[in-house]
């Protein structure tokens, strides 16, 4: 059931205003006046063009703009009274705005919007995130149709990436969702999905909101929901993934926000997922995830560097987090030049299983457990890039599925380690 | 009868076609005997006018609008002087009689178009449009799409194409030869003689044709219809003209020109959308066809209907709200017909009471004079299953009796088989049964219509929409002089509540039309009501 007490009164009353809907678009805004506008015209055009007789909503849920992005997003509205675009429009499309916070938290914001579908009755749930300014109208099909036609209950996204876009993604997230919870989902902490209202709904009642780690990492949270309590998933190509400038120091929240949660959602879900081996294909609708041959310039002397000197200057939190040998194969990478700099696969996999381990057993705090990964991220990161330097998209995936395989294979040592170590 | 002028505005008319109301002769065919037998029924809905549709001589082919003698009576419906008892009997009744006057084209079969084709020198032969090609007028759209393949038909007999808009066997008129214009105002003058209080113009769009356009709305036609108004109010004030042009509401309004062309015309368009907001639970159809309606002159009424002989037309929406009137209301292909969908009112909003009164209330409510279609009243239902748009065409149902209390004649020898199911047919849905329950439809009916009646403000009043953030609710006020209407349409299947800024209206009690109940004053705070599915308000606003 949705907690009504995360929505305004002033909400409450335009949600009451929408009244029943088919498909709720929902966007998580904070200051994103730059990129809103084409997103939302994606949106509203992809409404309009694939589901022009259903109910639908735009949904933004805002973190505290100080740039009027709650203002232009109002303006997507089409009635009887403002049609800021002039389309024809057979009913009429809301798209409306709550401020659900003074601060951005992306966990509030995506409550905020299943709380909104779960009121409205939505069928379908879709989020966009508002820098997407890669979006078609298309997107908008693409995600609903598998849930609306297909009866799937969550679309997770594929994307044609840029060569080094999304190594965090391809080096953990992937790899590590797949060995643990045996699904083989590209992209499970998405930015754009959807998912049927039976599971917004269910996912509403979890307990993830009442634990600051599934606040802040609500959207991994909710892709091992679906793969844990045995909704139908799939995924869906949606085309290019252009990717938000950040600068390094995001790299700990994001860490934070997406490992952290996937490590504490392993807690929750023990009894599912330790009895899980190897892994199983999901449905795919279009084409399989992309690789383009342009690469991301990146400083690879000084991602070599933090990853030294973090091995260096964390040494005796790794002794409470990492086994011994492990630790001891890194202070030698850690030596290494950057031309022949190499973290291998079987190293990785043994690493960041050791690190779940650690995170599930509390052996330091958990947030700096977390934040101690982050330099040994960089390291395997920029292994990744010199590895794939020259490599083809094919090459590219291939190195991927191997780095999964190594997971999967030392999932017994993940096992092992889970129960044994202090 | 006094001729009252613009009588029209506040007026509700019934449409009626002699053939199908009752038959007083026991020949299994309507006639204007059982029409004047019936008079007292039409007296009792409350309706101001009748509307009759073609009741001349014809060969039928078309319901009576391919005309073979404009000045007589069809011999199935009685004779002239039927008619004449009739005509009185209505005026008696303070009930007005409005026919059709098929002016565009006659049937083939016409004495007119048989002179025209027997010979090129004869006189009657500039009476019709001929051509040696048919390659004339290329820009011109085929109305039947079903049925014709162009506007041009070879006739063997003069060895030429006539034009015809409409099936082949109905030749345009050539109304560029002003002894056909002068000979259709002595067919009008032949009836106004007689007594009828106006008449409705079909297919007023085609009378002209010009070469390089679509042949419709042209200035030249704009000059016939202002000629025989211009007469009309000279030698017969108090009658009207009522334009059937299914048209755009851009187009429409010159046929009001200053006032000097038609009283009334149809608004066409605004009828799908009103289905279409319904079923979408949407007031955006309803308003922005409204919003897009031009200003006529104070003069001149528009004409709402929900249903009527013809199919539901659809050649006045978009081709993606054609789709979904199509999807939603004529899944079944044998409903549709032409761009339309050939179903009465019971039947599209599947016999829910509900909606039936919901679309009557709004038909009531919003700016024009409402037409009720003869058996809507009662929810009569259909028979698609009978060819062209006979199925909206079935014996009036009267009683739970033999025919339907339609005719005494033996079953098979009706014009048409009566609605027999057991939802629509006539032992479910007839008069008398409905006459007996005060909670019945019909007497539902006539409650609404006294209700309307009971304001001009329906009739003359302004409009001003009220646009509440629920999109569910249509809301309007109707204003005439210091009298002010709120109306208030839940659009929507399940309840709503809806926030009405009334500021400008406050210190106004609300007195609800229907019950006379009083609602709160109206104060600086938006004003909230909650709608029961499908309800609809009227309030009178009153300042005490």
């Amino acid at each position: 059931m949705a907690d009504e007490t995360l929505l305004s009164d002033d909400f409450l009353r335009q949600l009451m205003n929408v009244g029943e809907v088919d498909i709720l678009v929902g966007l998580s805004t904070y200051n994103n006046a730059n990129t809103i506008q084409p997103v939302i015209r994606a949106i509203q055009s992809g409404i309009l063009k694939y589901f022009a007789r259903e109910r639908a909503v735009i949904i933004n849920a805002d973190g505290g703009s100080q740039d009027a992005t709650p203002e232009l997003a109002i303006a997507a509205s089409i009635d009887d009274i403002w049609n800021a675009s002039k389309v024809y429009a057979l009913r009429t499309l809301h798209s409306i705005s709550t401020r659900y916070a003074p601060t951005p938290d992306s966990g509030t914001a995506l409550r905020t919007i299943l709380s909104a579908a779960d009121l409205l009755r939505a069928k379908v749930c879709v989020v966009i995130s508002p820098d997407a300014t890669s979006i078609e109208p298309d997107w908008l099909q693409r995600l609903v149709r598998p849930i609306t036609v297909d009866k799937f209950d969550m679309v997770s996204p594929l994307y044609r990436r840029q060569k080094f876009e999304g190594v965090l993604m391809r080096n953990v997230l992937y790899p590590m969702t797949r060995a643990v919870y045996g699904y083989g989902i590209r992209e499970p902490y998405a930015s754009e999905f959807a998912i049927s209202g039976r599971l917004a709904t269910d996912f509403l009642s979890s307990e993830i909101w009442n634990d600051d780690w599934g606040k802040s990492g609500a959207e991994i949270c909710l892709t091992v929901a679906a793969i844990t309590g045995n909704y139908r998933v799939c995924q869906t190509f949606l085309g290019t993934k252009g990717q938000p400038e950040r600068n390094a120091n995001d790299l700990v929240a994001v860490i934070r926000r997406t490992v952290g949660s996937l490590f504490a959602s392993m807690d929750r879900h023990f009894a599912v997922w330790s009895v899980i081996s190897g892994s199983q294909p999901i449905a795919t609708i279009g084409a399989e995830s992309e690789v383009t041959p342009e690469v991301v310039r990146v400083n690879r002397k000084r991602l070599r560097d933090m990853f030294s000197s973090g091995v260096a200057e964390l040494k005796p939190v790794f002794e409470s987090i990492l086994s011994e040998t492990t630790l001891a194969e890194l202070r030698i990478i850690a030596t290494l030049e950057t031309a022949h700099f190499k973290f291998p696969a079987e190293l990785w996999a043994k690493t960041v299983f050791e690190f779940a381990s650690s995170y599930h057993k509390a052996v330091i705090n958990r947030d700096h457990i977390i934040q101690a990964l982050v330099p040994l991220y960089r390291g395997r990161a920029l292994s990744f890039m010199l590895e794939n330097r020259d490599a083809s998209g094919d090459e590219i995936e291939r190195s991927v599925e191997i780095l999964c395989g190594e997971f999967e294979r030392q999932k017994p040592y993940l096992l092992e380690t889970w129960a044994d170590r202090k | 009868m006094k001729r009252e002028a613009a009588w029209y505005k506040d007026a509700i008319i019934y449409q009626i076609h002699v053939r199908t109301f009752f038959d007083g002769n026991g020949d299994g065919i309507g006639d204007f005997q059982g029409l004047a037998q019936k008079l007292d029924y039409v007296q009792q809905l409350g309706v101001d006018a009748i509307w009759l549709m073609p009741f001349f001589p014809s060969p039928l082919r078309d319901d009576g609008y391919d005309i073979s003698d404009y000045r007589s009576v069809h011999p199935r419906y009685g004779k002239l002087e039927d008619l004449k008892t009739f005509l009185s009997s209505a005026h008696e009744r303070g009930i007005r009689v409005i026919i059709e006057l098929v002016a565009n084209h006659t049937s083939d079969q016409h004495p007119w178009f048989q002179e025209s084709r027997s010979s090129q020198n004869n006189p009657k032969r500039d009476w019709y449009v001929w051509s040696d090609t048919d390659t004339r007028y290329r820009g011109t759209r085929i109305i039947f799409l079903d049925t014709e393949m162009s506007n041009w038909a070879w006739d063997p007999i003069s060895k030429s194409y006539y034009w015809h808009r409409f099936f082949s066997h109905q030749p345009d008129l050539n109304f560029d030869n002003p002894a056909v214009r002068d000979e259709m105002w002595n067919v009008m003058k032949f009836w106004l003689d007689l007594g009828v209080d106006g008449f409705r113009l079909d297919a007023v769009p085609y009378l002209i044709e010009r070469e390089g356009t679509n042949c419709e709305n042209l200035p030249e036609t704009h000059a016939v219809i202002r000629e025989w108004r211009k007469k009309l109010d000279e030698q017969f004030p108090g009658t009207m003209l009522l334009a059937e042009a299914n048209q755009w509401p851009a187009d429409l309004r010159p046929y009001f020109g200053e006032g000097d062309e038609f009283h009334m015309a149809f608004h066409f368009p605004l009828m799908p959308r009103m289905f279409m907001g319904l079923r979408l639970e949407d007031r955006k159809p309803i308003t922005e066809i409204l919003q897009q309606t031009p200003e006529i002159p104070a003069s001149c009424q528009w004409c709402l209907f929900l249903r009527n002989h013809d199919e539901l037309t659809l050649e006045m929406v978009t081709d993606m709200e054609r789709d979904y009137m199509y999807d939603i209301y004529a899944s079944d292909k044998t409903m549709r017909l032409n761009l339309g969908i050939r179903r009465r009112l019971a039947p599209l909003l599947d016999n829910d009471r509900r909606r039936i009164e919901l679309m009557n209330g709004m038909l009531m409510s919003l700016p024009g004079t409402p037409i009720i279609y003869y058996g809507d009243e009662i929810g009569m239902g259909d028979n698609i299953y009978l060819g062209d748009r006979n199925g909206v065409r079935t014996p009036m149902q009267w009683s739970g009796g033999g025919n339907g209390g339609f005719s005494t004649a033996d079953p098979e020898s009706l014009y048409s088989p009566p609605i027999l199911n057991p939802v629509y047919g006539y032992q479910a849905v007839n008069v008398l049964s409905q006459q007996r329950s005060e909670h019945s439809l019909l007497s539902w009916m006539k409650n609404i219509i006294r209700s309307r009646q009971s304001s001009p403000v329906f009739g003359s009043g302004s409009i001003e929409f009220l646009h509440p953030a629920n999109h569910r609710v249509l809301a309007y006020v109707r204003q005439l002089g210091r009298e002010t209407v709120l109306v208030v349409n839940n659009l929507s299947s399940a309840a709503q509540a809806v926030e009405l800024d009334l500021r400008r209206y406050k210190g106004n009690i609300l007195i609800e039309m229907f019950g006379k109940n009083i609602f709160p004053r109206i104060g600086d705070l938006p004003y909230m009501l909650t709608m029961g599915p499908y309800q609809f308000y009227w309030f009178r606003l009153r300042r005490i």
